[in-house]
Parts: structure tokens; C-alpha cells; sequence
């Protein structure tokens, strides 16, 4: 029994060890990367891939997938930006984006959860709409023209008491998402669906309800992390977010949770997503040529994978 | 008045922790400067490249590793990998690693402004290379007349009709400076003339695949026409292809930038001309300008490289 | 009986991380011989088992096959050997034909082409069901075969690599009665040709019916071998458990209320016109072959299945039922009969799976009270009894019988009126089968209406206080506690033929 408990700390620890081996290496090689600025700099760096994976965690806690967190991200930004340039309060402007970006997901839910579609194909269908939407709504140009406000410029670019206001608000969404998991009846459905979907309807769980949920949140955090973007850039580009799903997959799984729903814990999202954010900023440090650090970074997801299946085998 | 108490209390935070809230970095103070140019001796030039999928900007990233090489500066090079966000996080690396000069090839003009101002706060002094920014402080802009290869390109195709036929344009990304440009001395020219008619006009992203797709969606909607000018060689280089395929093997096709390919395209009669950019020399301008601006020597603002027109 | 010896295992023991879970068993099986190995969940036998195929090395003891000395490092060694495994769960690729099923991995070919010579693998395929007086389409999907003919298939390909020793676990679990009656003609057919078989079964009735001897392992003990026909029912069950079990079922003694529920005219595409009622306290037993809809009415009346037409009231109230949820809400709880893709959610832990249908109770409505829920969840374990090394165990881990009083045990945080046990006993060893027993009895005591369907006579005779039996979606008939008797049921169950 205790070698056991033992294997699975082993197992949570993973993703935590795999980080703190590739601090230590970064850090030997290059002086600059510990430094306090750099690191501020590189978690900044790191919060929209967070909140993508952050939804996505609960995505596939269900045993769901959501492809369309990038589209949703690109056309809540335009949005977003839109709704400023023509005049709109700034701080409406980012609420109702982020609704639109819950609507999206909403979206995405009711046709996975009502109408029986597999989450891969909806939302590989719902990518391509939004992104589509996307590029008819801003003519296939960066929406500009709406730098002038201070309040939507510290969402992106400000800072409080010398912490960068995107990390503060990751931290901040992490902590109630991480409440959400461990203490609501909400989160409990989210496991117990990924679990065992039929034990979960027998046992009288709204499953529907549960999947739309997790999929609006998604939609919404999506939508938060294109209007940091957004206002990081002072655009919103039509093509923001392009492949961002496949980053935010891969924070998922270095984290540890299973693809097939129901096991898995957003602390470890959040290691996975420092983990590329720090071998981004690190290879760049080093100046590793971007060519080779796309093999870097590939090579990383499958030895985690690997030393994942070795643990658990 | 026990909940007065706590709302007051509410209130006072909130507007206290807004009142904290800046989008002054707390450690971009000047002082670094000093430190910055001054810790080796060497100078140390970072270079952001938009995308390394286009043979042009290898081709200008290889210009500036030479000539760095040549004079003997530190250089390092990011790519963006066409994304604007990646571009700003590679640049803010840069920033972190106190480089002396950076030379930003940016993907988007607007989005750019973000990571040049990060530049400026750490007293990083910046050039802009073949596209620009609309802000920020940048001491110098390098690039190709693109104006003039725009017009130069238009007079070739009138030229070629003999002032009189139909002309698609396949467009850039939208927005950006490259194609705005290039765009606007073709219009310069074709316009000017009463015989060349401009019949279509679509973005085709710099990109050759899209150049193919929008060709083919061109010819498959029946227009007439006797000419193709792409506002880039991988655009006319698609366009080739759909041509190619329709059997339309005469109609006049003019790229831009003259990569190895559309050069050995024009060679080969497939294509008609492509107007050169100098790509090496805009990657060796930006190392030699970079270098200048680190020396304390002052620099134009604006610095053109000369286009040719590649024909057969 | 001058068989000789397939197999002999002599002072096997096997430990796990310091954990001995075989000390020194003995274990032989002749040719022609059906072997009861018998033993409750975790005595060891599949360990044996698995030790003999050579998927497990052993610690100590010795292994002969046919007199020869082995040490098996694979499965393949062990079937090159001539020992099968039917396993409980069929390794079937329903998606394959039945033929290419049969030869999966060692297909025939045309000399060394890699073109497949089909016709000699119909024709063999057709031979080895022969052998066993069967006759499926080699051609047809296996996905489409009833588990019983998978399982047909099973043996034929065990026979066709010439296996002369085949290890059956828990063979009848999922079959209807008339498949297994089917299997046994097979296994007696097998025992003529002189192939040796393991049975390994909780039914006790079943192995007195086919088996020649019997060997009783308990915790990780060899306890001792008997031949069928010379031992009591009463000692092989004292040998499994160690101790006297006294009778199997409480006595039922508790006072029947008022009605409880009521079914009127309940009708979907596979029953019809089902009218029962079950009064407070009141162990309803429904019987019936496989196949007859029991299940389903159930289903249905739990609002995991649609009806056409019919009525439900509960304490004389009508009720709505259109989703398990309003169900619940009306006070019924329902034990599906497949406890691992229905019942329990099998990677959470023995808390989070107890308080699944209440958690609403364990919170206010959002948050979860981790004060509430432990106390609840703590209580449950104690009452029933569960054997976990701690509330945040994964149910995936423990017993059968452990398992199934969680899933009982997670109803009860709703205050059921009414809770419906679909096969509660089935893959249970017969001391948790006993306590399941028991719970059922004092749940009724405190006014629990039970609905119980069950495949196995001796519990339906022995718990039930009403017996439905039902027969092709309909109800065939209905008897009191002390006018049944198996004849009867079985009468009604087959349509009084």
C-alpha cells in the first residue's frame, strides 16, 4: 500500500520535477534567466497558453477535447477591439467580450451535449466558423484605433505593486478554477462525468448541463486570454491565436491529466504551461534557433508522455 | 453599520489597488543603460525575423549573420513564426538578454508597437527592417522602395500589353506596410493609364498556396484578363501554377522580391518578371546601421535599398 | 479412472512487495477431469492461474505439465504447451468475422505468398465448432454473436491450437440460461475427448452439476481437494470460508406496509402492459431468462429508458419519470446490474463515489462540505462494513462484494423509499453475499421497499417476499414467499410450456 501512495505522489510530482530540471539547466546556462525582471517577463509571457489550458483542463476532465479555444481567443479579441473603436466603454467592451467568448462555448456544449456530436469534430467545425467569423468581421485586417484607453492598456501592459496585471489575473483564475475542482459539486460532476459518463446520468448528475458549463467557461477564458492579447498588442489580429489549441493540449498533458477524461488536476496545467513558457523564453535566451526549438519542445511532450506511461505501467 | 464599515473598507481597497495599478514597467528604469552596451566590449545585436517560412526573410536573416560575422558583432536571431504575440515574447527575450540593438522585422505594423515600446523602456534603440511600425521610437527604417517597385512593376505589365488588357492583383497581407506599398505604386502606374484596367483585386497573403486557391477561384469565375501581378513572388508563383493548369500559359505574370525561384521561373519563361528586392543587402544594412546606432554615430531615419526588375 | 496427470502444482507460493498472497498450494488437474477451483474473492486463484500460464513467475514450488518440469516466461510458452485461457472478459474483436477471429496472428496463408487461403480457414473454422456441436456462420460478425457464442468461439480456438488443458473464469457470468445449459453439453463434450478443464466459479450449484473434483483455496492457503459427489454443500462452504456461515439468508420477519409504488400498464417496445405494486418494506423478487425484459422495466421505470404509455404512483401519488434524475427526486434508488460501466465511477475514489447522488445534501448547493461528507461517507463504511484502507481508496481496487456495497451504500445518502437491486449478488464471494443480504433485510425493517431482480433461484426463493417472474416482456405470473418453488418459477418463466 505505501509503495503505492508512493508511486502517486511520484506521479503528481512528475510534472513539478520536470520543471524544476529544466530551471536549474536554463539557469546554469544562461545568467540572465533568473533574474526577477525575467521571470516576470517570461510568466507574463506564459498567461494566455495558461488560460487556454486552464479551460481545457475541465474540457478534458469530461473526456471532451475543445479545438476551437484559438478561434474563440481571435474573435473575441476583434471583438473586443471592435466594440472599443466604435466607441463603446472599455470596460463593457472586455465584459461583453468575454460573454461572447461563454457564448461561443456555449455553443460549442449544446452541440456536443444535445446533439450527440463527438467533441473532436464540433469543435474542429466550431474552429473553423469562428475563425471564419473572424476574418469577416475584421475584413481580414487587424482591428486597430482603440489604444487611447488607459483602463483596457492595463489589462494587457500594467502593472500592480511591480507584478504584471496578466499574471495576477492567471494566479487569480487559477485559485477559483482550483476551488472549483476540489470543492464544488460542479467540479465533482466534471470528474464523475469524465469518469463514467452512464454512472454519472444513472446517479441523476444534469450530465448536459455539466458539459455546456464546462464548455462556456472555456469559451470565457478563451475569450479573456484574446482580450490580454489584444490589448498587450493594441491590435487585435484576425489571425491571433493560430495554433494556440495545440499549445494548450500540450500543457494538459505535461500536467498529467488523461486524455480520457476523469483523472487529472489543474495545478499540474499550470507546470504545464511554465513548462513551455520556459523553454520559450530560455531557447530564446540562449538564442537557440526557432527551427530547433520547435524540436525541443516536441521532444519534451513525448518524454513526459513516456516517462508518464513508464510510472504508471 | 457594521456592513457600512465593510463596504467602505471594500471601496477603499479597490480604489487603492487601482490606484496602484501603472503600466510603467518597475524595472525599466534607465540605469541599465549604462551596463547595457558596456559589459563586453562586443556589440550585441538581436534580430527579430517575422517568419522563417519565406525564403526572402532566410535570405535577409542570412544577410545580416554574414555581415555580423564580417564586422565582427554578437548577434541573435528570433522568429515570430508570422505571430504577432510570439514576436512580442521573443522580443521581450531579447530585451532580458540587454542585447545593445535590436532589429525588428515585424509581422504585423500595429502589433509591433507593443514590443518596440518595450525596447525603448529598457533603452534599447531599434531598427526596423523591410516592413515598419506605426509607433514607438525607432531611430531608423530600412527597406525597399517598395513604392517605386510597385510602379515599376505597373509600367513593365503596360509596357508588355501595349497599354491596353486586363490586370489582376493578388495582394499581401492586409495591413501590412509591404503590401500597402507596393500596392499603391502599382495603382501609381496602371491608373495613370487609360488602356490597363484593373479587373480583380484580392489578398492573397503572401502565401503560395492561397496565391494558387485565388487564382484558380479568379479563372474559375470566367474573368478576362491578360496579366497577374502579385504583390510577392510566392503569390505569382501559385498563380503560375493555376495558370498552368488552365492552360492560360500567355498571360503576363509579375512577382516581387525575385527569390531563387521566381528568378529560375523567369528563366524558365514561366514567369514574366519579378521586380528584386535586395533582401541580402536589407539584412547587411540592418547589421551596419545597428552597429552605427550602437557606435554613437547618427543614422538617417529612412534608409531605401534600391529594386531591380528581373526579366528574362 | 486412469487419466493421467495434465497438470501439477506442487507448494507454489508467490508474494507481492513482502505480501504473500500463495503459501505453498497445491493444485493437479487429469485429463478429462472439469477442476473446481473455488475461493473468495482474493484467496488466490487467479495468481494460480496466472503463475501456471506464465504470466506471473512463482517464488517457490514446481510446475509439471504432462510429468515434464516447465518454467513458463509467457503466455506463448504456456499455450505452446497446450494450456488455454477463457477469460472472463472474451478477447472477441467484434468488428472481425468469427473465422478471422479463430485464426487472429496465425493466419493461414498460400505457402509463404501472405495471400490468406479463406477457404481452409471456413472449412477449419466450420470443423472446430463442429467439435463442438455448434453452428455459427464463420463468416458472420463476432460483434453480432450472443457473449454465449463468443464464448463458443473462445473454445473452438483454444481446441484449435490443440489445447489440452483450458482454464474457464467465471464462464457462465454473462450468459442467459439456455447458453448455459449450451455450455455445459460442450464442456461434457470436451471432459469425452480427454481434455482437462479449470473451472473457476462462485456458482455453487454449477459446480456440483459439471465438476469432477473440487480445490478450495482461502487467503492465499491451499485448504484442501474434494471429489464432487463426496462432500457436502455445508463443508465446501465452510472450507471457503473459514468458519461456520450458518444459513445464507436472514430470516424475514419484517412487518409490510401500505403500498408503495404502483405500476400501471407500463408499455415500450420490449415489455408490455406491466402491472405490479410494492408495499413499504416488501422484498419484491423478479425473476425470469435472460432476455425477458427484466432489466429494462426497470430501466424504465427509473427513467434511464423510454415507454410508450403507463402510469407510476408513489404513495398514491402520480409521478413523472422522464430522466433518472426525477427519479431520485422521487425517492428511487437503482443498483444497475453492471456495476462497472453503470454503477461506480471507477477512477474516484470510495468517498467521492459514495456521495455521488447527494452531494447536494453534502453542500449548499455549491460548495462542498468536506466535514459532512466524511462523516457521511465514514458511516457508510462502517455500516456495510466496507474492507478499503481508507475513504480516498479508488474503487478500482477493491473487491467485488466491496464494490457492490458501495454502490448500494452511495443510494441510501437519498433516503430511498424505493431501491431497485439489478443481479446485487452477481461476482460477489459468498461472505460479501451474506452481508449484502443482510443490508437488504434491515433496509427493509426500516421501511425500504426493495425490487430485486436476480438470476440465481436459491436468492430469489430465499430473500424475496413476493416473486414477479417475467416472461417475453410481459409478466408470466406472480407467487407468494411460501407457494414458490424453482419448478414454478421456471414454469412461468418459459411461458407455462
Amino acid at each position: 500500500m505505501r509503495g503505492q501512495s508512493l508511486g502517486q505522489v511520484m506521479q503528481k510530482l512528475g510534472p513539478v520535477l520536470g520543471l524544476l530540471a529544466i530551471v536549474i539547466v536554463l539557469s546554469i546556462m544562461s545568467p540572465q534567466f533568473l533574474s526577477l525582471d525575467n521571470l516576470l517577463t517570461m510568466l507574463r509571457q506564459v498567461t494566455i497558453i495558461a488560460l487556454l489550458a486552464f479551460g481545457m483542463t475541465f474540457v478534458i476532465l469530461t473526456g471532451g477535447i475543445d479545438l476551437s479555444v484559438g478561434s474563440t481567443l481571435a474573435l473575441a479579441g476583434a471583438l473586443t477591439a471592435g466594440m472599443m473603436a466604435s466607441g463603446l466603454d472599455p470596460i463593457l467592451a472586455v465584459l461583453l467580450g468575454v460573454l461572447a467568448g461563454a457564448v461561443m462555448g456555449a455553443f460549442n456544449g449544446v452541440v456536443i451535449a444535445k446533439g450527440k456530436v463527438a467533441p473532436f469534430i464540433a469543435t474542429l467545425a466550431t474552429m473553423t466558423i469562428f475563425r471564419g467569423l473572424t476574418l469577416v468581421y475584421t475584413d481580414g485586417r487587424p482591428v486597430t484605433g482603440f489604444t487611447d484607453s488607459q483602463a483596457f492598456d492595463l489589462i494587457g501592459r500594467g502593472y500592480l505593486f511591480g507584478i504584471p496585471i496578466p499574471v495576477i489575473i492567471m494566479f487569480v483564475i487559477f485559485f477559483i478554477l482550483l476551488l472549483i475542482l476540489k470543492k464544488t459539486v460542479f467540479g465533482r460532476h466534471v470528474y464523475a462525468i469524465g469518469g463514467n459518463e452512464e454512472a454519472s446520468i444513472l446517479s441523476g448528475i444534469k450530465v448536459n448541463r455539466v458539459k455546456i458549463g464546462v464548455y462556456s467557461l472555456t469559451g470565457a477564458l478563451a475569450a479573456l486570454a484574446g482580450i490580454i492579447l489584444t490589448s498587450r498588442l493594441g491590435s487585435a489580429s484576425p489571425n491571433a491565436g493560430f495554433t494556440y489549441e495545440l499549445d494548450a493540449i500540450a500543457a494538459v498533458v505535461l500536467g498529467g491529466t488523461s486524455l480520457a477524461g476523469g483523472r487529472g488536476w489543474i495545478f499540474g496545467t499550470l507546470i504545464g504551461a511554465l513548462i513551455i513558457g520556459v523553454l520559450n523564453n530560455g531557447l530564446n535566451l540562449l538564442g537557440v534557433s526557432s527551427n530547433y526549438q520547435q524540436i525541443v519542445k516536441g521532444a519534451v511532450i513525448l518524454l513526459a508522455v513516456l516517462l508518464d506511461r513508464q510510472k504508471s505501467s | 453599520m457594521f456592513s457600512k464599515f465593510k463596504l467602505g473598507l471594500i471601496a477603499f481597497l479597490t480604489v487603492g489597488l487601482l490606484a496602484a495599478c501603472t503600466t510603467e514597467s518597475p524595472t525599466s528604469n534607465g540605469d541599465d543603460e549604462t551596463d547595457a552596451s558596456g559589459d563586453d566590449g562586443e556589440v550585441h545585436i538581436g534580430l527579430a525575423v517575422s517568419t522563417q517560412n519565406n525564403p526572402f526573410f532566410v535570405t535577409l536573416r542570412e544577410g545580416a549573420e554574414d555581415k555580423a560575422e564580417e564586422l565582427g558583432v554578437e548577434i541573435t536571431v528570433v522568429d515570430a513564426q508570422d505571430d504577432a504575440a510570439t514576436q512580442l515574447s521573443s522580443i521581450e527575450d531579447l530585451v532580458q538578454q540587454d542585447v545593445d540593438v535590436l532589429v525588428v522585422n515585424p509581422t504585423d505594423s500595429e502589433a509591433v508597437i507593443t514590443a518596440v515600446e518595450t525596447a525603448n523602456e529598457a533603452d534599447i534603440p531599434v531598427v526596423t527592417v523591410d516592413r515598419s511600425a506605426d509607433g514607438g521610437e525607432v531611430v531608423a527604417h530600412i527597406a525597399s522602395d517598395n513604392v517605386a517597385g510597385g510602379e515599376m512593376a505597373g509600367d513593365f505589365i503596360a509596357e508588355q500589353l501595349g497599354g491596353e488588357g486586363n490586370v489582376v492583383e493578388l495582394e499581401g497581407i492586409p495591413g501590412s506596410s509591404a503590401a500597402r506599398e507596393r500596392g499603391e505604386g502599382f495603382h501609381n502606374s496602371v491608373d495613370a493609364q487609360d488602356g490597363i484596367n484593373v479587373v480583380a483585386q484580392q489578398p492573397a497573403d503572401f502565401d503560395r498556396a492561397e496565391g494558387l486557391t485565388v487564382m484558380e477561384n479568379i479563372i474559375q469565375s470566367g474573368e478576362e484578363f491578360d496579366a497577374v501581378f502579385a504583390h510577392n513572388d510566392e503569390m505569382a508563383l501559385g498563380a503560375v501554377r493555376a495558370l498552368e493548369s488552365a492552360g492560360m500559359d500567355d498571360v503576363i505574370v509579375v512577382g516581387f522580391d525575385a527569390t531563387d525561384d521566381a528568378v529560375e521561373a523567369v528563366e524558365a519563361g514561366e514567369m514574366d518578371a519579378t521586380i528584386a528586392q535586395q533582401p541580402i543587402v536589407i539584412g547587411e544594412q540592418g547589421i551596419e546601421t545597428a552597429l552605427s546606432i550602437a557606435e554613437g554615430e547618427s543614422v538617417e531615419d529612412f534608409i531605401p535599398v534600391d529594386l531591380e526588375l528581373v526579366t528574362q | 479412472m486412469s487419466h493421467q496427470t495434465l497438470i501439477e502444482m506442487k507448494g507454489i507460493s508467490k508474494s507481492f512487495v513482502g505480501n504473500k498472497v500463495l503459501n505453498e498450494v497445491d493444485f493437479e488437474v487429469r485429463a478429462g477431469e472439469v477442476h473446481a477451483l473455488l475461493g473468495e474473492n482474493g484467496a488466490g486463484k487467479s495468481t494460480l492461474m496466472k503463475i501456471l500460464t506464465g504470466i506471473y513467475s512463482r517464488d517457490e514450488g514446481e510446475v509439471f505439465v504432462k510429468g515434464e518440469p516447465v518454467h513458463f516466461q509467457s503466455t506463448k510458452e504456456s499455450e505452446e504447451s497446450g494450456i488455454a485461457v477463457i477469460h472472463q472478459e472474451l478477447n472477441i474483436i467484434p468488428y472481425l468475422t468469427v473465422m478471422e477471429n479463430m485464426f487472429l496472428g496465425r493466419e493461414i496463408k498460400y505457402g509463404k505468398t501472405g495471400f490468406l487461403n479463406t477457404k481452409k480457414m471456413i472449412q477449419l473454422t466450420k470443423d472446430y465448432l463442429g467439435q463442438l456441436g455448434v453452428e455459427i456462420d464463420p463468416l458472420v460478425t463476432a460483434g453480432n454473436l450472443s457473449v454465449g457464442q463468443q464464448q463458443m468461439v473462445e473454445i473452438a480456438k483454444a481446441l484449435s491450437v490443440n489445447a489440452e488443458l483450458i482454464v474457464m473464469d467465471e464462464p457462465t457470468a454473462a450468459l442467459t440460461d439456455r447458453e448455459i445449459e449450451r455450455l455445459f453439453e460442450v464442456i461434457e463434450k470436451l471432459r469425452e475427448q480427454g481434455v482437462g478443464i479449470v473451472y473457476i466459479s462462485h456458482r455453487m450449484e454449477e459446480i456440483f452439476k459439471i465438476c469432477n473434483r473440487v480445490s478450495v483455496l482461502r487467503d492465499g492457503e491451499y485448504i484442501g481437494t474434494r471429489v464432487i459427489g463426496e462432500v457436502e454443500y455445508d463443508e465446501l462452504i465452510s472450507m471457503l470460508v473459514g468458519r461456520e456461515l450458518g444459513t445464507l439468508f436472514p430470516e424475514r420477519n419484517v412487518e409490510i406496509g401500505d403500498v408503495r409504488l404502483q405500476v400501471e400498464g407500463l408499455t415500450s417496445d420490449v415489455f408490455r402492459d406491466i402491472n405490479f405494486e410494492v408495499r413499504q418494506g416488501e422484498i419484491l423478487g423478479v425473476a425470469g431468462l435472460m432476455g425477458a425484459g427484466r432489466s429494462e422495466i426497470m430501466q424504465a421505470l427509473f427513467g434511464y429508458r423510454e415507454i410508450e404509455s403507463g402510469n407510476i404512483y408513489i404513495d398514491g401519488k402520480q409521478v413523472k419519470i422522464k430522466k433518472p434524475l426525477d427519479a431520485i427526486k422521487s425517492g428511487i434508488g437503482f443498483v444497475t446490474e453492471d456495476r462497472k460501466e453503470e454503477g461506480l465511477v471507477l477512477s474516484m475514489s470510495v468517498r467521492e463515489n459514495f456521495t455521488l447522488p447527494n452531494l447536494n445534501d453534502m453542500s449548499n448547493q455549491t460548495v462542498i462540505s468536506n466535514k459532512k461528507e466524511n462523516e457521511f461517507v465514514e458511516g457508510k463504511i462502517g455500516q456495510f462494513n466496507v474492507k478499503t484502507s481508507g475513504m480516498e481508496q479508488e474503487v478500482k481496487s477493491l473487491s467485488g462484494g466491496n464494490q457492490q456495497k458501495i454502490v448500494i451504500g452511495k443510494w441510501l445518502g437519498i433516503n430511498p423509499k424505493i431501491l431497485i437491486l439489478d443481479e446485487p449478488t452477481r461476482g460477489v464471494d459468498v461472505g460479501a453475499k451474506k452481508e449484502i443480504y443482510q443490508i437488504m433485510n434491515e433496509l427493509t425493517a426500516q421501511g425500504v421497499s426493495i425490487i430485486m431482480i436476480s438470476s440465481e433461484l436459491p436468492e430469489v426463493l430465499g430473500m424475496s417476499d413476493r416473486i414477479l417472474v417475467i416472461h417475453e416482456g410481459q409478466i408470466g405470473g406472480e407467487l407468494n414467499r411460501d407457494e414458490a418453488d424453482q419448478e414454478k418459477i421456471m414454469y412461468a418463466a418459459t411461458g407455462g410450456e
